[in-house]
């Protein structure tokens, strides 16, 4: 990593429950991603990976700790103010998609468009670009539950990108797609993720995803046990555009 | 630094997708909405036939402003036609007629009898029996009162209740009266009925008596000079205008139905605002994960308050308007072929329901507005 990191956290701790019920999910675990690069966040189940990727998103409070988000102290902010860190600073892509079924695809990216202040016309613009970048310009008008698997990813990713943050989280990205979707949907995410110079945290159990990290970092019982330097990445051929399946 | 959260506006207003976002949400399941729909409907229906008999009702009094005079010179004492009977002297409408201001006076003979239907029942009428005015030229709503010799004018209400129609004869009080064609108007707590003046003195059965003194008054007329002249020339009166009779019929509707006529319409309310709180509050549990992503995007609560409040306002403005349709054909319907069921559907009444179904459609989204809090945006990471 070179340059000032766009993702910090120092000793991020997490504790669920009390006394004889208690559970460590997250312990100082220490993290720096820069712009650009994808850390790639490997481990059993259980070992606390969505937690830190929680707690780094903004939607769970660290026990103890600290997150800087392009120069912003988060854990420092009042709960009301967490919101606005999640649609200006962080983009999401999820495991199960979390589209909303009842929109278009073009829909589903004005949405955070629009939570991000982005309106109207802007906004329908900035969607259908999106989404032709993601190779899914034929299928803008599409509702999200007659996509396929592969689409919706992307759909997702359009979404968790449209705001232009700068720090991506994707849990699991590729679990529920097949190998060549899966291809497809790890591409995109690098390229997207190198042109926006975007940090990105990808927490996952697939080993195909190597190949788009420029670090794994190996969590077992909530601390980093490992870190490998990945120059796997290079051996994935970033495709332009990515058709739609 | 790249755009720093501090700062940033909460999007506010004219979003393109929260119209989509909560129509897509209601219509998601088309029979729910359909029947919450009709359920606001129903309540609105409820609450418009209810008021609108009241005004119906109230309304019935207004005879006395349809009636050619202005001014009634009664015994002292007499609250209102309904509650106390009234008698002064007869033979004093020359005198009246001379005073200024007045055009005519009309000597009135009413009482509460009883007619015998063809069928032999009774049914009890408000009698009036008024001397037409010499001279002057009635419009032709006024002219329905003034009935020839023998003859009695009815309401629909009434004919309905004796069976009889145009043409047929009544007994009342051992006279045989010939039923002229039923007027409009009319309704279940007081019927009127006319007969000609000289039918009404031997049916009110006091000689050297009337009820009333009917003053028509000319254009512009100090009705309190008038009347205090007129007191003064018919020995223990007072006077009375034609609204404060109207009014009193009125006073007499809402004493005995306003509270009624309040639980209703309160019940109405209560239902239709269930209604739609509960139609929204499952609509928001149904797509709780939804909220949920729009939550981890970082929405802010008033985005999605106003997905919830658009949810609640579609099937209150809806239900409304069907409510306000169906309850005009209702009330039209109804009140052909049962004349009693009077209703008086009026235009701020019906915007006053329209108003006060949005404003509970938009207190009723507060139950989902607060299952909405509870929402636990971190829940979209559960597969």
């Amino acid at each position: 990593m070179t340059g000032e990191p766009l993702l910090r956290a120092r000793g991020l701790t997490k504790v669920f429950g009390t006394g004889r019920t208690q559970v460590t999910a997250v312990a100082g675990v220490d993290l720096d991603v820069g712009p650009g690069e994808i850390v790639l966040v490997m481990g059993p189940s259980g070992s606390g990976k969505t937690t830190l990727l929680t707690m780094i998103g903004c939607l769970l409070r660290p026990t103890s700790g600290r997150i800087e988000i392009d120069g912003l102290d988060v854990t420092a902010l009042p709960p009301r103010e967490q919101p606005r860190v999640r649609r200006t600073l962080v983009g999401f892509v999820f495991q199960t998609f979390n589209l909303l079924d009842t929109l278009s695809a073009q829909e589903n990216v004005e949405v955070a468009l629009n939570i991000g202040g982005v309106k109207g016309e802007a906004a329908a613009r900035r969607a259908r670009a999106l989404l032709e970048d993601a190779g899914l310009g034929g299928r803008l008008h599409f509702p999200a539950h007659a996509l396929s698997a592969g689409e919706r990813q992307r759909v997702a990713i359009a979404r968790a990108l449209a705001n232009d943050p700068p720090l991506l989280l994707a849990d699991e990205p590729t679990a529920n797609l097949d190998t060549r979707h899966g291809r497809d949907v790890m591409a995109l995410l690098r390229r997207l993720a190198h042109r926006q110079r975007s940090a990105a945290v990808v927490v996952s159990h697939d080993e195909r995803l190597r190949a788009i990290a420029d670090r794994v970092l190996r969590l077992e019982d909530g601390r980093v046990t490992r870190v490998e330097g990945a120059t796997a990445a290079r051996r994935l051929p970033v495709r332009h555009p990515v058709r739609a399946s | 630094m790249r755009a720093c959260a501090d700062g940033a506006a909460a999007p506010a207003g004219d979003d393109t997708v929260v119209v989509p976002v909560a129509r897509r949400n209601l219509l998601a399941e088309k029979g729910r909405f359909a029947m919450s729909v009709g359920g606001v409907a129903f309540a609105v229906l409820l609450v418009l036939i209810v008021v609108g008999l009241y005004r119906g009702w109230s309304g019935a009094g207004s005879v006395y402003s349809r009636l050619p005079g202005e001014l009634w010179v009664a015994q002292t004492g007499t609250t209102d036609p309904f509650h106390s009977t009234s008698l002064v002297p007869a033979g004093r409408e020359a005198r009246l007629a001379r005073l200024p201001g007045v055009v005519a006076a009309l000597p009135v003979y009413a009482r509460h009898l009883a007619f015998t239907a063809p069928g032999g029942g009774r049914v009890d009428t408000y009698a009036m029996a008024i001397e037409a005015p010499r001279g002057l030229s009635l419009p032709a709503e006024a002219r329905r009162y003034f009935p020839a010799p023998g003859h009695v004018v009815i309401d629909r209400v009434l004919a309905g209740e004796l069976g009889a129609g145009a043409g047929d004869r009544l007994d009342v009080l051992g006279r045989r009266v010939v039923v002229d064609p039923p007027t409009s108007g009319g309704n279940k707590i007081v019927q009127f009925s006319f007969f000609n003046p000289a039918e009404g003195a031997a049916l009110l059965g006091e000689p050297g008596r009337v009820s009333y003194y009917l003053l028509v008054t000319s254009r512009g007329a100090d009705l309190d000079a008038v009347g205090r002249a007129a007191v003064a020339a018919v020995p223990r009166s007072e006077a009375h205008t034609g609204a404060e009779f109207s009014s009193a019929f009125s006073r007499l509707v809402s004493s005995g139905f306003l509270s009624v006529v309040g639980v209703l319409v309160g019940i109405g309310f209560v239902v239709g605002g269930a209604v739609i709180a509960l139609t929204t509050y499952t609509a928001t549990v149904e797509k709780a994960r939804d909220f949920g992503v729009l939550k981890a995007v970082g929405a802010p609560a008033s985005f999605l308050y106003r997905i919830v409040v658009w949810q609640s306002v579609a099937v209150g403005l809806t239900g409304s308007l069907l409510g306000i349709a169906v309850s005009a054909a209702v009330a039209d319907r109804i009140g052909r072929s049962v004349p009693e069921f009077v209703t008086e559907l009026r235009a701020l009444d019906v915007l006053g329901v329209f108003v006060a179904a949005l404003a509970t459609s938009v207190v009723a989204s507060f139950v989902p507005v607060r299952r909405l809090d509870r929402i636990d945006p971190a829940m979209v990471f559960r597969a």
